[in-house]
């Protein structure tokens, strides 16, 4: 089964219907939660709740998709971070080259989730809200509109750039190519077939895309008009209000010493 | 519109001599007088040699050439995107609408010149219909109150009024995202518009409704538009589809970086040699006449010209088939059915998510392809045709349903073994080729499926023999055309030996020379070797022409699976699926028709139609008619 190219799900749902930056705000606190704590009991709320939020929205096939990256991070990082943590606690696992103590599990988990959490808020936000809300969402915090755009832009192209990629992979693929290696050379190496027609594609469709969007008139010299003028409502202060008490309290309970391991 | 050659050009050039790499030493404009030797496969130099043209206000020109010889080039002079955007080396003179196009930047052009390429996915910047059509608007700081009637109003020109203002692009066929574009280009109310075939990436289906479009917009007396803009006064346009370019009624062909010829679109199409000269396909209509010994006047420009010319000279038709009869094969001899089935594919069903449902791109398919047969895959965009295609050497998986190769099931077997005896052709070939060299790029596969030494080499040179790029070994492939690409994408196929062959869209965005080329040479190794061949194309040119046996796709299901001369006899099945016929198929309908000969299938080639009116004898031939005959012979028929 394949899948489409898009992240933005088009749906009617109450977070679709917020401002942009109220999604920021919201999302913000749900980052500052996930960073605030290093237990993974704790971490696992700002985690459950970006996942469940995503879920309700649509936005489970994007999930899907981008699982692989989620489930890489999350595996490579409980096997590295143990090594960036003192040893504590009972041990778990016991080698001729080291030990595993249920102090460095957790601090791994912990570490794994919040990387989970960031990346699952982040396809939340992409999930809810189109590339123009994003711009302009952006622009009404003062950044200025050419970098805007080039987000805006950026996260248009990914989805091409993802569907270009699968084309590269199956014509090489169809000519007996198979991507791996016996050691990182040879596994770079399998790579190259793959990496240089994407780029190459990549490099003429940028180019195309440019050159299209400057005789649409697009100049980041000149005035412009905004017709997408999105009003902040009552609902999007609640809901700042929300983020901003998320952020606060965890911060704050953090300080107390609660949520740590 | 209609030229107004009195008038102050839209676009005027003078000793335009451009190239694409930067800082070099640019000769005289008039140094590359009557350079004969000049080779638009060639890379690198002047694309625009001295060239000087004006564009008459109020014309619908077409420019026409080789792929290669500076079509878009030009057109990107038009709103400095040369020399401003893509700066290169340049010199000469540019006046566009009165306006200095070589000091001005792009975005300032854009107040007065739209633009439409023919990648659409490339042109499509929102995430919503409305979106898309506010944002040049936006870009040329439109005031907000002007914005919602130009966005209503474009959208109407382009025939999407009906469509849902929140749907976004993605969730568009190809017909409607390019006629997006149109919509996003009109709202900007340009005076001059620019399009870079417009239609080459489209399906017949929404061929047809862009050119609709672009119908509408060249006829755009009475526009209702608002803020008083009547339609673009002057529209360029560069295509390879013949159809397309009868639509314009002012013609240019470019040779050599230069204008060879240009005038009224008649004077220009019905010069064969000329047309022959510049690389650009005779009109068929054009060509069966003047291969019947026509005078150049006499030669009529459509299909309805012809028909009506045939029906007033009393020339008789003979079809080339009657129904019940045993039917020719293809115009290019291709190989019909031989009874040993290579890929059998039963009760296929692929399916695909969108982020709102599962589609089901092919929904139960059943199809047999025998060896050495040529099947064309034709069907609109999104009617199942590439995915059903990729599950023929197991790049896609079915999700119900099987796929045999030779009798083996192809999800048993590894990509090793079924890719070695199945080769696929993708459409573009920038989206294989990666190697520094023609060679390497050649022997990539065979090495994969185990080749060395000399059987390599040879496979290698066997292979660049084939598609004659013999002597290119050592070229970079990314410096040669896109025909020559295309030919090292099927020569790295052909070095492997293989089976059978799937074609993706293999003529996109070839010029009729090298589409002849690469279909001749695929012709041909399918009559010598007996390879195989499946394509999948919404050239009805290359269909006609090359394949014996169609199958149409609608809607992810198996809709037609026959003859193609069957296929073409039947003008509501064409309809019905939106194929256009080539022009030989719609004269040759439309006599039947007039002649009362219910029972005949068309001819399929110029070649056809040329002995079809031939049976009639030398009168057809000399263009004299039965009535002036039988004026000479005194009506004696004894």
């Amino acid at each position: 089964m394949s899948s489409s190219p898009s992240l933005y799900a088009d749906r009617d749902t109450f977070i679709h219907r917020l401002n942009a930056r109220s999604k920021l705000a919201l999302i913000t606190g749900l980052f500052v939660m996930a960073y605030s704590f290093t237990d993974p009991v704790w971490v696992f709320v700002p985690l459950a709740a970006s996942f469940l939020a995503l879920v309700a929205v649509g936005g489970w096939p994007n999930f899907k998709r981008l699982s692989f990256i989620v489930v890489a991070l999350f595996l490579v990082g409980f096997a590295v971070w143990p090594a960036f943590t003192h040893s504590g606690g009972a041990v778990l696992l016991s080698t001729p080259v080291g030990t595993l103590t249920e102090r460095e599990v957790l601090f791994a988990l912990g570490r794994s989730e919040r990387i989970a959490a960031f990346i699952i808020g982040g396809l939340l936000f992409v999930t809810t809200t189109s590339n123009e809300e994003i711009v302009a969402g952006m622009r009404s915090l003062g950044i200025p509109f050419a970098f805007c755009f080039a987000v805006g832009t950026a996260l248009r192209l990914f989805p091409t750039f993802l569907g270009s990629a699968n084309t590269v992979r199956q014509a090489q693929a169809a000519r007996g190519h198979e991507v791996g290696g016996n050691n990182p050379v040879t596994l770079l190496r399998s790579y190259i077939p793959l990496l240089i027609p994407v780029f190459m594609t990549a490099i003429r469709n940028v180019q195309t895309q440019a050159m299209a969007l400057e005789a649409r008139g697009f100049d980041t010299r000149g005035d412009r008009s905004f017709y997408n003028r999105q009003p902040f409502q009552t609902v999007d202060w609640a809901v700042v209000v929300v983020g901003l008490v998320a952020a606060v309290v965890s911060v704050a309970l953090r300080l107390q010493g609660f949520g740590t391991i | 519109m209609g030229s107004d050659s009195t008038g102050e050009p839209a676009a005027k050039l003078r000793d335009v001599v451009f190239a694409y790499d930067r800082g070099l030493d640019l000769p005289a404009a008039d140094s590359f007088a009557d350079d004969e030797a000049y080779d638009p496969d060639d890379r690198g130099g002047a694309v625009l040699r001295g060239l000087d043209l004006d564009i008459p206000a109020g014309s619908f020109t077409v420019i026409m050439g080789a792929s290669g010889g500076g079509k878009s080039t030009l057109l990107r002079t038009f709103n400095a995107i040369i020399p401003s955007f893509v700066t290169g080396s340049f010199a000469g003179d540019i006046e566009v609408l009165g306006r200095d196009a070589t000091s001005a930047r792009v975005p300032e052009m854009a107040d007065d010149v739209g633009m439409v390429l023919q990648d659409y996915e490339s042109q499509l910047f929102g995430t919503s219909v409305t979106s898309e059509t506010v944002f040049g608007p936006e870009n040329l700081a439109v005031p907000i109150d002007d914005i919602d009637p130009r966005v209503e109003h474009a959208l109407s020109v382009a025939g999407l009024s009906d469509l849902d203002r929140r749907r976004p692009p993605d969730a568009l066929s190809g017909g409607q995202k390019q006629r997006l574009v149109f919509a996003g280009v009109v709202a900007n109310h340009p005076e001059l518009l620019l399009l870079d075939e417009p239609t080459s990436d489209l399906d017949p289906a929404g061929s047809h409704d862009t050119l609709e479009v672009i119908r509408s917009l060249a006829d755009a007396d009475g526009f209702d538009a608002p803020e008083g803009w009547n339609g673009p006064e002057t529209i360029v346009t560069i295509t390879h589809e013949i159809e397309e370019a009868l639509l314009a009624d002012h013609a240019v062909l470019l040779r050599a970086g230069q204008v060879y010829r240009q005038g009224p679109i008649r004077e220009v199409f019905t010069d064969v040699e000329a047309l022959h000269n510049a690389r650009v396909a005779v009109p068929p209509v054009v060509d069966t006449f003047d291969r019947l010994g026509w005078s150049r006047e006499d030669l009529p420009l459509y299909p309805d010209e012809a028909v009506e010319a045939v029906l007033e000279r009393a020339l008789e038709w003979t079809p080339p088939a009657r129904r019940g009869d045993s039917l020719p094969g293809a115009p290019a001899g291709t190989r019909q059915k031989t009874g040993d089935p290579v890929f059998e594919l039963e009760d296929i069903v692929h399916e695909y998510e969108t982020d709102r449902e599962t589609v089901r791109a092919v929904d139960g398919v059943d199809l047999t392809v025998e060896s050495g047969e040529v099947v064309a895959i034709v069907g609109h965009n999104g009617s199942g045709k590439t995915t059903l295609a990729k599950h023929l050497n197991g790049l896609l998986e079915p999700d119900s349903g099987e796929a045999r190769w030779r009798g083996r099931d192809v999800a048993e077997r590894s990509m090793s073994e079924i890719g070695r005896a199945v080769g696929y052709v993708f459409q573009n070939p920038d989206h294989q080729i990666f190697a520094d060299t023609v060679r390497d790029e050649v022997a990539f596969g065979p090495e994969n499926f185990g080749m060395t030494g000399d059987e390599l080499d040879q496979a290698v040179t066997e292979a660049l023999e084939t598609v004659e790029l013999d002597g290119l070994e050592d070229a970079d492939p990314f410096n040669l055309s896109k025909g020559q690409r295309q030919r090292v994408a099927l020569a790295s196929i052909l070095a492997t030996d293989p089976d059978a062959i799937v074609f993706d869209e293999p003529t996109t965005g070839l010029d009729a020379t090298q589409r002849d080329q690469f279909m001749n040479l695929v012709a041909r190794l399918n009559r010598e070797t007996s390879v195989t061949i499946a394509m999948v194309t919404h050239s009805m040119h290359t269909v006609a022409q090359y394949a014996p046996r169609t199958v149409v796709m609608d809607d992810g299901q198996k809709a037609f699976d026959g003859p193609t001369r069957e296929l073409f006899a039947d003008e509501s099945l064409l309809e019905r699926w939106n194929l256009e016929p080539p022009q030989p198929i719609e004269v040759s309908n439309r006599l039947a028709a007039e002649t009362g000969q219910d029972d005949a299938l068309p001819a399929l080639s110029v070649d056809e139609l040329v002995a079809g009116l031939e049976t009639a004898g030398s009168d057809a031939a000399s263009g004299e008619t039965h009535a002036e005959a039988d004026a000479a012979t005194g009506g004696d028929h004894s």
